[in-house]
């Protein structure tokens, strides 16, 4: 099963064609149905199998750990959010690994994907952002974040963090705003995005709740402030645990505002 | 084969008694056979007009010429490692038997590592890969003990480390094949009390610590039992009775496991790797006997 | 003087005795043989102002160029050797650049100035680094932006140092010309004021008589952000106005 999602297929990482695809939904563990090696695939019973040593698996450098992370701003707050279960195949090794990192005091970035590929991704941006501080004497702003993100995904174009970001936090003239980026950092500045396993589930949520979309003109209601906006992302979180098995256990919410960054945590279900 | 590869050492030991430049010149010669010909030997090619070895396109050279060997699978190996964090220390148990596929290769190697005098690391997976790890955890502990500043290198300190080699040898497409547990009791900031760590890392570099921890075929069947077990007050004499009776549950059903298991505890008195023991195993069951076709509902 | 600094004066990595690098201090001497810059900062924006010595009127004064662009939002007047001031010139270029791209805003001038002083004193004798040079660049800059914190105006010199300055004065006269602006600055001068008073202390110490042709004069507004180098016409209006 492709670790990717549909139609990102990206050079460097497993892909499979939606004619191999397999049914079910099994993440981290892959099978190359290219791989002559392969003993057993179902897509080629006719492979010759060959003997690839006693136990018969050859190694895939990257695996997806799911999760499902979200990032919704307005006028002037940015929400970021992710859950904490760190998922390998069907199994659940851990049910609290952050995945969310405090950026600065206006910019917090929440990461799904590879869990190995995040911690490494989240060490280097740290470096980056104190390095910018030395040498520049102030604070990274959003936007600058924003595009050194997209930079340093792109710099690993060949060998990608298999990670999928969004990112949120108030920009210089207070404004909140999200961004949203693809494995190799292609991005995208929004209002409200989410990534990672559950984005098939939230993302259309997200576009009515909050971009209003396909709702009547004179039904649009105010624009979202702060409190609203937190229940709803905590709603849509436990909606996206009742169905999507990569996501559950525990959310993480940060709330940016001009005070700064405050995170608070709830429960989600953890079967 | 053979041909091939001593072919190949010959070959490169005929290079090696000529300068570069007696070389360059035969084959650029254009009335030259040599400048005629492309020799292939194992995936080293000599074209004409280069001068040079062409790396074939399939076979990765090192700087040595030597072409690159990744572990692409694990050979011998080791199954589960069962540890869990307890209020006054960590407990870490793994069975004693390295399997090469079906066969019982080894049935009495050591798959717990002391790597200080606070810190335990067992692993699962390749178990020479394991021992190359537990070679580069000494080095770091070694060069750590020598700067004899009162500070040992603290498990969490180990874990990080790993979880770096680990991540660094997938980068590379050469990994070690193990999934590594590392428990241990770290020190607290001034007089505090010191604390039980336990922390994974995987093949990948995947890392994390958790209360308790279950690796290989006890990811499926003893972490569910480790988490019903576990409790924020369990004590490490309680710990290690779970963690026994997980590796009896494992060597039933768990065919690449054996009855004797090693359980290592690390508490503030240190660690204690703690003797191999044979499992006490019940086979008289009603379910074992009669299997599945007795009328049982069971799957057993 | 050569007979008694012979020993410490050629490597330009050696200190002497007394704790001085020869070289670094003969390359700061070099830029006083150089034609005057001077820059002024006001509340609104930096005036740079160079002299160009002429030394035949068959040369064509359009191509001698002593203040150049950096970024939009920076530029820079030199005095010493010009010719270093091209490869130093190259590398701001080259880093103000690559701040946009990687980080989608423009550098700071400050920042700029440290990435121009990293290779003035990434000079010696190994050879490795592509950039850098055997010797110490012979050149000094004022470098004129503006940032989120307003108009700024740096002094660099063949040792890497910089400093920021409101008013300096680079190259051979640069003595009496950094008088002359010590006695007539003021903080709250208009960019108008900061024009003249910058053409008038090049005429002050130059050695030929001040018209359009032998001086350039550029600016940086804070409402416009953006650094431009003023044509003829502009030139000569300022010239009227001493």
């Amino acid at each position: 099963m492709s670790v990717l999602r549909p139609n990102a297929s990206v050079m460097g990482l497993p892909y499979t064609a939606p004619g191999n695809a397999p049914r079910g939904f099994t993440l981290g563990e892959h099978v190359d149905p290219e791989d002559p090696l392969e003993v057993g695939n179902s897509s080629n019973p006719h492979g010759k199998p060959r003997a690839i040593g006693p136990m018969g698996r050859r190694f895939q450098p990257y695996k997806n750990n799911g999760g499902t992370v979200v990032a919704v701003s307005g006028k002037d707050y940015s929400v970021i959010a992710s859950d904490t279960r760190l998922g390998s195949g069907y199994s659940v090794p851990s049910r609290n690994v952050s995945r969310i990192i405090k950026l600065t005091d206006k910019c917090v970035l929440a990461s799904s994907g590879m869990q190995s590929d995040i911690a490494v991704l989240h060490k280097v941006l740290r470096i980056r952002l104190t390095q910018y501080q030395y040498a520049h004497h102030q604070e990274m702003s959003l936007t600058a974040i924003s595009q050194m993100l997209s930079t340093m995904l792109y710099y690993r174009r060949f060998q990608p963090y298999y990670t999928f970001n969004v990112l949120g936090g108030i920009d210089a003239e207070g404004h909140g705003w999200s961004y949203s980026y693809d494995a190799i950092g292609s991005h995208e500045k929004v209002r409200a995005v989410c990534s990672g396993t559950g984005q098939n589930l939230l993302q259309p949520i997200l576009d009515n709740q909050v971009e209003f979309r396909q709702t009547a003109p004179e039904k649009k209601p105010e624009e979202l402030s702060l409190e609203p906006c937190v229940e709803l992302v905590k709603d849509a979180f436990t909606s996206a645990g009742e169905r999507d098995i990569y996501t559950g256990d525990i959310v993480e919410l940060a709330k940016v505002t001009a005070k700064g960054v405050e995170i608070e945590k709830f429960e989600l279900r953890s079967d | 084969m053979l041909g091939e590869l001593e072919g190949t050492v010959v070959f490169r030991e005929l290079l090696a008694l000529f300068p570069t430049s007696w070389l360059e010149r035969i084959s650029s010669h254009p009335s030259s056979e040599a400048a005629e010909k492309t020799v292939t030997m194992s995936g080293f090619k000599l074209t004409s007009g280069s001068g040079r070895f062409e790396r074939d396109a399939n076979v990765q050279s090192s700087a040595s010429g030597e072409p690159i060997r990744h572990t692409q699978r694990p050979m011998v190996t080791g199954s589960s490692v069962i540890a869990m964090r307890c209020v006054d220390g960590v407990v870490i148990g793994a069975d004693t038997l390295a399997s090469y596929g079906s066969m019982a290769r080894f049935r009495k190697i050591s798959r717990l590592h002391k790597a200080t005098d606070m810190c335990v690391v067992g692993a699962g997976g390749d178990l020479s890969d394991f021992q190359q790890l537990t070679t580069m955890v000494d080095k770091e502990t070694n060069r750590d003990y020598c700067f004899n500043d009162g500070h040992g290198l603290s498990p969490k300190a180990i874990h990080q480390y790993v979880a770096r080699v680990m991540y660094n040898r997938r980068n590379k497409m050469d990994p070690l094949w193990n999934y590594v547990v590392i428990a241990g009791m770290q020190n607290g900031d001034d007089g505090e009390e010191a604390k039980p760590v336990l922390g994974l890392v995987d093949l990948v570099g995947t890392h994390f610590e958790s209360e308790v921890i279950a690796t290989g075929f006890g990811e499926y069947l003893g972490l569910p039992l480790l988490r019903k077990a576990y409790r924020e007050d369990i004590t490490v004499a309680e710990g290690k009775k779970v963690v026994e009776q997980i590796m009896k549950v494992l060597f039933y059903r768990d065919a690449r496991t054996i009855d004797r298991v090693q359980i290592a505890t690390v508490t503030k008195d240190g660690v204690d790797m703690g003797e191999p023991f044979k499992l006490e195993t019940e086979w008289s069951y009603k379910a074992f006997v009669d299997g599945a076709r007795a009328g049982d509902m069971s799957t057993w | 003087m050569f007979l008694t600094r012979s020993e410490y004066d050629r490597g330009v990595n050696t200190f002497s005795p007394e704790g001085r690098l020869f070289q670094v201090e003969y390359a700061i001497e070099a830029i006083k043989l150089g034609s005057t810059a001077v820059g002024i900062q006001t509340a609104d924006g930096v005036v740079i102002a160079v002299e160009k010595r002429l030394s035949s009127p068959l040369l064509v004064p359009t191509s001698v160029e002593k203040i150049m662009q950096i970024d939009s939002h920076i530029g820079c007047a030199m005095s010493g050797l010009t010719a270093d001031a091209r490869t130093l010139i190259d590398h701001a270029r080259v880093q103000t650049l690559h701040h946009r791209f990687v980080y989608d805003e423009p550098m700071t001038p400050r920042a700029c100035t440290q990435a121009l002083c990293d290779l003035a004193l990434r000079f010696g004798e190994d050879g490795k680094d592509e950039d850098a040079m055997s010797r110490p660049f012979g050149v000094a800059l004022l470098v004129a932006g503006v940032d989120h914190t307003g108009p700024n105006l740096y002094h660099t010199d063949p040792s890497g140092t910089y400093v920021k300055w409101k008013a300096k004065a680079i190259g051979a006269g640069s003595e009496g010309a950094q008088t002359a602006l010590q006695e007539s600055y003021s903080s709250n001068m208009s960019m108008q004021e900061a024009e003249t008073l910058a053409l008038r202390t090049l005429k002050q110490v130059m050695e030929e008589k001040l018209d359009g042709t032998n001086v350039e004069i550029a600016a940086i507004r804070k409402e416009k952000g953006e650094f431009r180098i003023y044509s003829q016409e502009e030139l000569k209006e300022c010239i009227t106005r001493l």
